[in-house]
């Protein structure tokens, strides 16, 4: 299988803090991977740099064969656009625009809006009903789930989602999850940052972080299509 | 227009109309500002005209002297008075002086028009009434402390002359003539009745004179020869009054106009400083509302930094999210602009109504000018703190909290 | 702990705080200076409504009528005359600090190259010294301020100050030109009583009567009619307030009213009460309004004042909303913050006090900030409109603090109120 994503000796420091400690990582492509780790492991700070949010202080980051560590602000915005579709804790609807205007948006920033699409992938989600309403007017779960076709919508070939579930309920945590497994049958590549092992023992794959270093990188046992 | 297009209207529009209570926060700054641009402009432009009826109080600021020998007649007048635009003239007023005596006392009588006296002179004082029509006089107050003449009194003003072979003597009563016994040459006391309705008090040598009707004038010394002096209140600055008088003076022959320029040069001068502190006035303040607005823009901004951030995780570039955001900004100044207009309008007419009682100019090019101006201040009010917004790093605005 | 809360606010959202205190101190500035400058205008306008020259005019008390017509019948009826060394006594009535100029004004006939004319003696710019009780008063006055409106044509005002003697002369543009007066002409004038050479010293237009008239020193004219140090008119001009009904019910018999209204009216710069303090200073005078003057005058500052009044009104509403709008979204931004102390068990009036104190603060420093602005802001208006600086009325100040006070307030009691009505978990949860 070809490689996504190689992270090759990746450190970020802050001062004098070492939030990421020559770690390297491949994700293979349309693989699930769940990177996991207490708070102030480096969980947050991979995750910018997978997602081409942030750079690193050094070492090299390699997405579909390409070195974008390097790369200026602008064309890591476009990359990142292009290839990586993001979900996040809080979600982050835009509180005046409905559930397909909020998918929509990230439509018109990558290519060209278009509401059929935009209701499709909110159907993906189960929430074709609720496509007019406004983020205030839907639950926690319901939100989070905007959040993923809003994610969806460009065909990314990664997803990657930041504590997908930390404000959900265990109903919702599940409804999620579904809609992930559903999302890797298709083959679409994952990495889901969190600290919730009931979210880590779904995926694929599992990393652990501890004090900006890998302490371990295993298949997972019970992983099951 | 395409999808794209569509999409960002939507937004905006939406960002407009869901965001209500924030944007209407937004717009009353704008709207404030707006109306007290367009009101104190409105009153800037109006006060010269304003503030130069008020001058009027004044009295004449133009007089009409004959230039040649001749008095001025009526004709010469009115076409001297046509050279100044309908709307300058407050009021004008012939004066004729003719001495006489009156308790054998040698006095003046000044025949004028009573409607239109007032208007030259609006601060006499009478104490008593304005006399109505013929038969009636005003007495000047010096003239009635010395001879004795209380309001109600009835005098007599005498014309003495000697009958000569043009004298029309049809109309006048046999025993007002006399001749000289040594020289028998024949002459007559004309005598009229004078019904002293009111005393006229000014301070100045207004008191000096009896006021009667022309008409009277005309029937005590037989003829109605014109006038010596006539006195013009227009509403113009001094620089417009010149230029007619120059004109008059070159058109006619039998008037010659000169500026009272006690009145014009002092009037210029102070409504100088009026304009210019009104303009003052609206300087400062329009200063201070467009940092109020431009505050009030930079925290409704401040405000979505997060939404900036997101907004950039999901691809934007940031000339796209300055768009959007200088959209809604710029529409928000149009509308507050117009508003303000509107406003600004009746904000000037209640002040010209309470401060003048007459209503202010409509001048259409200050609304144009006001909503750029509206536009103009919410756009740079918006520019800075979206610029500094859009720098902001994406994953420090969304992670955690 | 309040303390520290209020403290940590500070500490940790200084940036809207300041923001809330620069636009609390814009308004504030706006209200001071509008206010200043209101309360002053009135002054202003005044001192520059007396280019129309003076608006009292003082004579003795049992002068007859002289009219010009009669000057020749009435010349030796006027024989009660104002002693020279009593214009002194102007410096000292109650109002003498709004007397701007007076001068005494004498007119005498005198004859130049055989033929008659008007010959005014004055002072031009008159050093006065009059010591009463032992205080000295000094003053600067004379006629070149009480005819702003002369155009020199030729030459320059008469300088008394500068010029040695008093034997000079300002002719009228008409007399000049009828006469061939040029300026540097030594002319000689005969009155009742002797002869004067006067050295010319200006040429002007005046637009009126004095055209035709020669302008000297009181006194090379007081040589030519042998009178003496006495003066037959004396023009004052003085900077009054508008006639209400008190001064209507003066100017009928000022012994009418009642202690108090005498009291308030002897002590409001009227005209009438100012003639009266005349009249009570120079028993033999007496005192007129010149009604053209006084009467526009009062018009003008009535008008003028009224408009700056509702455009200082206006601006106030404007400031007013300015602040409040920004206290409020101050105050809505901060939701998230108010529902978690509520979920804390904090209750709506510690939470009300807590957000009340924090922006009363603010406030205070803003207006006391804004406060200082608006001085140099009606300072700034005072000298680019009237060259003269615009005094600062101690209630402003007072007027202010109140103003920012109720307005912050006001702007954000409801807000606060609002926000206290939303459940906390809508809040946190709301993904706002």
């Amino acid at each position: 299988m070809s490689k996504l994503l190689e992270l090759k000796n990746i450190s970020k420091i802050y001062g004098d803090l070492h939030a990421l400690d020559n770690v390297s990582l491949d994700v293979d492509k349309g693989e699930w991977i769940a990177i996991m780790g207490p708070s102030g492991s480096g969980k947050s700070t991979m995750m910018n740099i997978i997602g081409c949010m942030d750079k690193p202080t050094s070492g090299q980051v390699i997405f579909d064969g390409k070195d974008i560590s390097k790369e200026s602000r602008r064309k890591l915005t476009e990359f990142h656009r292009d290839k990586i579709g993001l979900v996040f804790q809080q979600f982050h609807l835009i509180n005046y625009l409905n559930a397909v205007e909020n998918v929509m948006v990230a439509q018109y920033y990558h290519s060209m809006p278009d509401e059929k699409e935009a209701l499709a992938a909110l159907e993906r989600v189960g929430l074709k009903d609720r496509a007019k309403h406004l983020p205030s007017q839907l639950s926690g779960g319901e939100q989070q789930r905007v959040c993923i076709a809003r994610a969806l919508i460009n065909s990314p070939e990664l997803i990657l989602a930041d504590e997908p579930t930390g404000n959900l309920d265990e109903k919702n945590e599940n409804i999620v999850l579904d809609i992930f497994r559903q999302l890797h049958k298709e083959g679409t590549s994952l990495v889901v940052v969190t600290h919730d092992p009931e979210v880590g023992e779904v995926a694929q794959r599992i990393v652990r972080l501890e004090h900006g270093k890998i302490v371990s990188d295993k298949k997972n046992e019970s992983f099951s299509d | 227009m395409n999808k794209k297009q569509k999409m960002f209207i939507r937004m905006v529009v939406a960002s407009l109309v869901r965001r209500r209570s924030r944007m209407i926060v937004a717009l009353l700054a704008i709207v404030v500002g707006a109306t007290i641009l367009s009101g104190l402009e409105l009153i800037y432009y109006d006060v010269p005209r304003q503030m130069s009826s008020q001058f009027r109080s004044y009295g004449a600021n133009v007089i009409f002297t004959p230039s040649g020998d001749d008095n001025i007649q009526r004709e010469d007048l009115e076409k001297g008075i046509s050279e100044f635009s309908s709307d300058e003239i407050e009021g004008y007023t012939p004066y004729r002086y003719e001495n006489t005596k009156i308790h054998n006392m040698p006095a003046t009588l000044a025949g004028i028009d009573f409607d239109s006296v007032l208007k030259t002179s609006p601060y006499w004082h009478i104490s008593g009434n304005m006399p109505s029509g013929v038969g009636q006089a005003l007495v000047g107050a010096k003239v009635a402390e010395n001879l004795g003449i209380k309001q109600g009194d009835t005098v007599s003003a005498v014309n003495s002359f000697e009958v000569t072979e043009e004298t029309d003597t049809s109309d006048i009563p046999a025993y007002e003539f006399y001749s000289d016994p040594e020289s028998g040459e024949l002459y007559c006391d004309h005598s009229l009745d004078l019904e002293v309705t009111g005393i006229l008090e000014t301070g100045g040598s207004e008191e000096e004179y009896i006021y009667v009707s022309l008409d009277d004038l005309t029937s005590l010394y037989l003829t109605d020869r014109g006038y010596d002096i006539v006195e013009v209140s227009a509403a113009a600055m001094q620089d417009r009054l010149s230029q007619v008088a120059e004109t008059i003076n070159s058109k006619s022959e039998t008037i010659s106009a000169k500026l009272v320029k006690r009145v014009t040069a002092s009037e210029s001068s102070v409504l100088t400083k009026l304009q210019s502190l009104v303009f003052i006035v609206t300087a400062v303040v329009l200063v201070l509302t467009m940092i109020c607005v431009a505050t009030t823009m930079t925290a409704v901004i401040t405000e979505r930094r997060k939404e900036i951030g997101l907004r950039k995780a999901l691809g934007a570039l940031n000339s796209s999210i300055i768009a959007e955001f200088m959209c809604e900004g710029l529409l928000l100044g149009g509308v507050g602009g117009i508003l303000g207009s509107v406003l600004g309008y009746y904000f000037a007419q209640f002040v010209s109504m309470n401060v003048f009682s007459s209503s202010i100019t409509f001048r259409p090019l200050l609304i144009p000018i006001t909503i750029a101006a509206s536009v103009l201040v919410t756009g740079l009010a918006c520019l800075i703190p979206i610029k500094s917004a859009v720098e902001v790093d994406p994953a420090l605005v969304l992670k955690g909290e | 702990m309040f303390f520290r809360m209020v403290r940590g606010t500070f500490s940790r959202q200084w940036k809207k705080m300041l923001m809330i205190a620069v636009t609390v101190a814009l308004g504030a500035s706006i209200a001071t200076a509008m206010l200043n400058v209101m309360l002053d205008v009135g002054d202003k306008i005044n001192a520059e409504l007396k280019t129309y020259g003076s608006n009292i005019t003082v004579v003795p008390q049992s002068e007859a009528v002289i009219s010009k017509l009669y000057d020749v019948e009435n010349d030796d009826s006027q024989t009660e005359y104002i002693s020279e060394d009593s214009l002194g006594e102007l410096l000292t009535i109650f109002w003498a600090n709004n007397i701007t100029d007076f001068a005494p004004v004498n007119d005498t006939k005198v004859t130049l190259n055989g033929d008659e004319i008007t010959l005014i003696g004055t002072w031009f710019d008159h050093r006065l010294e009059f010591v009463k009780k032992g205080t000295t008063y000094q003053r600067d006055t004379g006629i070149a301020n009480l005819r702003s409106w002369w155009d020199i044509v030729e030459g320059e005002w008469i300088d008394e100050q500068k010029l040695t003697g008093d034997n000079y002369a300002m002719v009228g543009a008409l007399l000049s030109k009828e006469k061939n007066i040029k300026v540097g002409d030594v002319i000689t004038v005969k009155g009742e009583k002797g002869k004067e050479k006067l050295t010319v010293a200006g040429i002007f237009d005046s637009g009126d009567d004095d055209d035709e008239c020669i302008f000297t020193t009181l006194a090379a004219e007081q040589r030519l009619t042998g009178l003496g140090d006495f003066v037959k008119k004396i023009e004052v001009s003085a900077i009054t307030s508008p006639d209400d009904e008190l001064a209507v019910k003066a100017a009928r018999n000022p012994s009418l009213l009642s202690g108090d209204e005498y009291d308030l009216w002897y002590c409001t710069a009227y005209v009438s009460s100012i003639c009266f303090q005349i009249q009570e200073a120079i028993p033999e005078a007496s005192a007129s309004a010149v009604r053209q003057i006084a009467d526009s005058e009062g018009k003008i500052l009535e008008k003028t004042q009224l408009l700056m009044t509702l455009i200082t009104f206006m601006s106030l509403l404007g400031a007013t909303l300015g602040i409040s709008n920004l206290v409020t979204s101050g105050v809505m931004e901060r939701s998230s913050e108010l529902a978690l102390l509520k979920a804390v068990g904090a209750t709506n009036g510690q939470i009300t006090l807590l957000v009340l104190t924090e922006i009363t603060i603010t406030s205070i420093i803003g207006a006391a900030a804004g406060y200082f602005m608006g001085y140099a802001f009606a300072q700034i208006i005072g000298q680019s409109v009237f060259s003269s600086s615009i005094d600062m009325n101690g209630m402003v100040a007072f007027i202010v603090v109140v103003l920012v006070l109720a307005v912050t307030f006001a702007g954000s009691i409801p807000a606060i109120r609002m926000l206290l009505r939303l459940r906390p978990s809508e809040v946190l949860h709301g993904g706002h």
